[in-house]
Formats: structure tokens, sequence, C-alpha cells
């Protein structure tokens, strides 16, 4: 589980730094904090609805995201569930027709919960390492992407629209340890949206 | 455009599988607690399976599975050892039902112990109040304290995690069920946590053993410390067994004859 802090503080640093590396390569008429887009996206175990701000990387082969999650009590029949997630998403390859462009995509991301329903510092009442953090979960995930390009268009340049199986860290773990644990019981979907401005 | 249309048809009919082979089509997070409609009241439901059981005989077993935390595999090879043996006649789930508390390990385990052919009734274990599984146990299983009578045993089932759900085992409520132990010819007690080991403190345990023993309780049986022993821990009429965790397919059974009983160590 200490691997799990570690590795989502490194992802977090490596697309930090990857931000201000990427700069100079990468030919933009604003400056590099300015985001690309704005993403909307329903399910895929990071809230109920996150939003959030993109950035792409590496001539296109990268998007990078910062979003936050959020499920009502009325849909996690429990406590809310804030989520601060990165989600990172690689375009496999990309097809254009005519004026829209398809891609296959793959990816995944980094979550973490807030402490409704989780705890980062294990509570004092429990001796040491008797828990390690749940407050942590990667999701991985595949899917489809279909971008346009509006020419004429000032404010929205353009739009994603994305498709996505995915699943948790720990589900897959699970299935993969367990002939009974089955692969249809452990992917669910999420759909989604980006705004280019 | 036609190669477009093409396209967007296996598109579609792709995403229409993928949707009918999912068990769930949209989940929004690990720590969510929409129980299923269908996998709810548990324990009520198989209250009433071993209460409809037909016996004419002082004589049956019981088998204790327990600390199932992921090992789902030796779950299931448990389960199938379980349905080959006829007179074994219902089964305890001693506690760690899940290892992180989510939804999707209750119904993996759910799921699972369909495959098992007889009755079977759960405690809460310590892993099992994590996040939000306090609430998914109430609504899967139900009760954490309950009891009840087969073939004139009583059974008692009691929640006794300290720290996890921040509460003090509900011993009042344990010395009602015990109090009418005369009218039993033997009085079983399931718990998940062993009062000689990390989350009783001194008064606790006292306060635990002395219900035990004053109370002519035969058998008190536990998981938790994932290992097997059988054990007069204090020097009086009540034995402890803690039955083993599932990293190895193994479990107990209990022969209940009239007024004793024996223990076998299944090491499958």
């Amino acid at each position: 589980m200490k691997i799990r802090i570690i590795s989502t503080l490194f992802i977090a640093l490596f697309f930090f730094s990857s931000a201000f590396a990427q700069d100079s390569t990468l030919i933009k008429d604003k400056d590099w904090y300015i985001p690309d887009y704005a993403k909307v996206q329903f399910a895929g175990n990071i809230g109920f609805f996150s939003l959030g701000i993109g950035y792409q990387f590496f001539n296109n082969h990268l998007y990078s995201e910062l979003l936050y999650g959020y499920v009502p009590v009325s849909i996690s029949k429990a406590e809310q569930i804030h989520t601060i997630t990165i989600k990172n998403t690689f375009p496999v390859f990309t097809k254009k027709f005519n004026t829209i462009a398809l891609s296959p995509i793959t990816g995944f991301t980094a979550s973490f919960e807030t402490g409704n329903n989780s705890f980062l510092i294990l509570p004092d009442k429990y001796p040491q390492d008797y828990y390690s953090t749940n407050a942590f979960h990667f999701t991985f995930f595949i899917g489809a992407k279909v971008h346009k390009n509006f020419t004429n268009q000032k404010i929205i340049k353009g739009v994603d629209f994305y498709f996505e199986l995915g699943t948790v860290d720990t589900y897959l773990w699970y299935s993969i340890i367990s002939k009974e644990v089955k692969i249809n019981k452990i992917f669910s979907s999420a759909i989604g949206i980006n705004l280019y401005f | 455009m036609n190669l477009l249309k093409t396209n967007k048809i296996i598109t579609l009919i792709g995403i229409t599988i993928i949707f009918m082979a999912c068990d769930k089509i949209f989940e929004f997070s690990p720590y969510e607690a929409n129980v299923k409609e269908e996998n709810k009241n548990t324990t009520a439901k198989n209250l009433q399976l071993i209460k409809d059981i037909q016996l004419n005989s002082d004589i049956f077993s019981f088998a204790v599975v327990t600390d199932n935390h992921y090992h789902y595999d030796n779950l299931k090879t448990v389960i199938d050892d379980i349905n080959k043996k006829d007179d074994i006649l219902f089964v305890i789930f001693g506690g760690d039902i899940a290892d992180q508390a989510l939804l999707k390990e209750y119904e993996i385990f759910y799921n699972t112990m369909k495959k098992l052919d007889k009755p079977y009734l759960t405690v809460i274990g310590n892993h099992d109040y994590n996040s939000n599984g306090e609430n998914i146990y109430k609504q899967m299983f139900g009760d954490y304290n309950y009891s009840f009578e087969f073939n004139h045993n009583k059974f008692i089932l009691f929640d006794d995690v300290v720290w996890e759900s921040n509460k003090n085992p509900d011993f009042d409520w344990l010395s009602t069920q015990l109090s009418d132990n005369a009218l039993f010819k033997q009085v079983f007690v399931i718990a998940h946590i062993p009062p000689f080991t990390d989350q009783f403190d001194s008064s606790m345990e006292e306060t635990y053993k002395t219900l035990m023993s004053d109370n002519n309780v035969q058998l008190s049986i536990h998981g938790h410390v994932h290992g097997y022993s059988f054990v007069n821990v204090y020097n009086d009429s009540v034995n402890y067994l803690t039955v083993p965790w599932l990293k190895k397919p193994t479990y107990c059974i209990i022969n209940v004859h009239n007024k004793f009983f024996d223990i076998e160590l299944i090491e499958l």
C-alpha cells in the first residue's frame, strides 16, 4: 500500500515536470499552465460526475487531466464521495474521416478520496501498521474517442466524445489471482466529453 | 462516408455486446454502498432455510469457515467440499468476509457463496467494518448480533469488533441471550475476535470469559487469528476454538451429539 502512495506521488510529479519540459517542444500560442481543454466524465469509478482540466503532451500522444469527482449520497448510499484524480489517456492511433477523427484509447487514473470513506493516516486507535491507507485507487481503461474540430468557432475549438471500459486496481488484482473473479464482473463503463479552447 | 457508417455500426454492436457482458454498466466509486436488492437480507433468508430443515436425530454437523479476505478460490474449494458432505446441515462464516470492505469484495463473496447448497450465516469481522463495510454488511446480511435455535441447541452470533466499529461489544445483549441457556442441550457462541487477543482489554476479556462460563456455553468459536487452536483457555468449562483462515483451503466441522460435540479440522 505504501507502494501505492509513492507511485501516486511519482506519477503526479512526473506530469507536473513534464508540463514544464514540454513547453519548449510544443508550439502553442498560450502559456504552459493554460489548459488545452475542459472535461466532463460520467462514471468510471472516479465519481458519479467528474469535472476538470486537461493538457496535451508529446505531440498529442498523451492527454493528462486533473479532475474532481463527486458521488452524492443518493447514489453512494453512504457518505458523499469526493475524489481527486489524475487521469492519463493515450490514443493508440488516429484515423481521420473528413472533419472527424477516431482513436482507440487506453490509459489509467490515480485517485485520492478526501476522507469521508477512507483514511490517509492510520487513526491512533490502531497499533502501528494494522492497516495501510485505503484512500488511493488506480483504474485502468480501454475505449474509443471521436474528435471534431470547429474551425470557425472562437471559444470552443473542438470536441471529443469518448467511451471507456475500465476497472479498479484491487478488482483487477483479485481477477488475476482468482478463477472465481470473472473479468465481466470487474469492468464497467464510462462516457465523457472534452471541450478544447 | 460508407466506411464511416460501417465503422459506426461495428462500434455500436461492440458497445452493445460489452454493455450486456458487464455485470454493472456504470460504477461510480469503489466506496459505493448501493447493495443490489436481490443481495439484501441474506441472514433472514438463511435463518428461514435453517428453520425449514427437518431432522429426526440428535446428531448433526455444521461447518465453520472464516477469514476469506480475498481468497475466493479457496472459499470455492471449501464450498465444494462442504456440498459433498450430507451430514453438514449449515455453515457459519466467522467474519472478515472482505479485506478493504469494498462493495465489490462483498459481492464477489456473495456470488461465491451462492454455490453453497446449504444455508449459511455470518458474523461481521473487523475488516468488514472498513470504509462503508458496516453499512454494506447491514444491507446485505442484516443484524450484527442475532441468535437462533436448532435441534434444541442455541447459536448466538455476536459482533465483538472493537476498534473498527468504534463501540464496545454489546455484552448486555449477549447476557440476555445467554440467560435462557438451561432450556438448551448446548449453547454455541460465534464471534470474530477471540477474547484473549489484541482488540479486547482486560476488563472486556473478563466480562466475556465470565459470561461464557456462567451460562453453560460449551464452545466459543472465533476467527481473526488465522490459525487453528482448540483450547480450554481459562481452565473453566468453556472451550475456545479458532478456525484457520482461507489462505489455504481449510475449515472446521463441528459434530453435535446429544450433550457434547467434537471438532474436525479439514485441510484440503
